[in-house]
């Protein structure tokens, strides 16, 4: 447990360092669908943190930052209760 | 490589929805079968890692960046059928939460990434063979996240290129050799990233690797 504590604070630790250096550059799909012309429609569903911003957080740094925080706080809970869920013996 | 909102017609979306639908069912009970013991904090932080990676970018070229998508990662790490779950659970939640994938191009991203992902273990294991460790299995796992990128981007060459927008602009003769392009390059980049972490799990934590156990056992 102690081990995946440290790999969780070093993970998060990373996050920090490398999010100013993220490039800011299209991806491959959307590189593609601009060189194409297709614009991007209007979503669905906008989500709660849309680009991984907080709407309420003007610094961009920040804001994505507690952004990220939030959704990997997201999927580290509801991985641990897949994985009690898939190891629990029926 | 997360398809928005917008870009898959109606039977597309619906059709992937339903093939991936069926894949996850058929990996959560193959998963289920595989993991006697509790593995839960393992699953938990392999998935944070891959969330938190998939949101930093690296440029590429030509103004064009990619991101590690972290497939292969997942299947050594977690095995193929909890890798494709893992990499689910983060897919859904990105649609869910902050725009990145639309919710009706959910199945189509499951497919392209979780489920491709994922079962991209297959792939090791056909390179790497019985040789869990040393040169062929580094080159195994470098060519299979090679591999799982470049394949997640035929699949969703095909899937934008037969929806109206595109077909429009030219359809799947143009979206499939582009996304091929630049997701070949991307693709390197993931092979790097990977065979990296792995290599150094492998050398700090073997223990870690339950991916590489049931390569090890011959379990699948």
């Amino acid at each position: 447990m102690k081990g995946y504590i440290k790999a969780l604070v070093l993970i998060l630790v990373g996050f920090a360092v490398m999010l100013p250096l993220a490039s800011t550059y299209p991806d491959g799909l959307e590189t593609v669908a601009e060189t194409l012309g297709v614009g991007e429609s209007e979503p669905l569903w906008r989500g709660l943190m849309p680009d991984y911003t907080l709407p309420t957080i003007e610094n961009p740094y920040l804001s994505t930052l507690l952004a990220g925080l939030f959704g990997t706080f997201l999927v580290l809970a509801l991985s641990f209760a897949l994985g009690k869920a898939l190891s629990k013996t029926s | 490589m997360h398809i928005p909102d917008g870009y898959l017609s109606l039977e597309v979306s619906l059709l992937m929805s339903i093939v991936s639908a069926s894949f996850l069912v058929l990996c959560w009970k193959k998963a289920k079968a595989t993991y006697p013991k509790s593995f839960a904090s393992l699953l938990a932080v392999s998935s944070a890692f891959v969330f938190v990676a998939q949101m930093i970018n690296f440029p590429i070229t030509y103004g064009t960046s990619g991101h590690l998508v972290g497939g292969t990662f997942l299947a050594v790490v977690l095995g193929p059928y909890a890798a494709v779950l893992s990499m689910t659970i983060v897919l859904i939640m990105q649609a869910l939460f902050f725009a990145d994938g639309g919710i009706s191009a959910l199945g189509a991203n499951i497919f392209n990434m979780a489920i491709i992902g994922g079962l991209s273990f297959f792939l090791v294991k056909f390179i790497a063979g019985n040789s869990v460790q040393g040169k062929r299995f580094t080159t195994a796992v470098f060519v299979a996240s090679w591999l799982s990128v470049v394949l997640g981007a035929l699949a969703c060459g095909l899937e934008i290129g037969v929806s109206p927008v595109f077909s429009q602009v030219g359809g799947i003769a143009v979206t499939v050799p582009a996304m091929l392009f630049w997701h070949t390059l991307i693709g390197l980049a993931e092979a790097a990233i990977t065979t990296a972490f792995i290599t150094q799990l492998h050398r700090l934590q073997p223990a870690v690797l339950n991916g590489l156990a049931l390569l090890k056992e011959g379990a699948f």
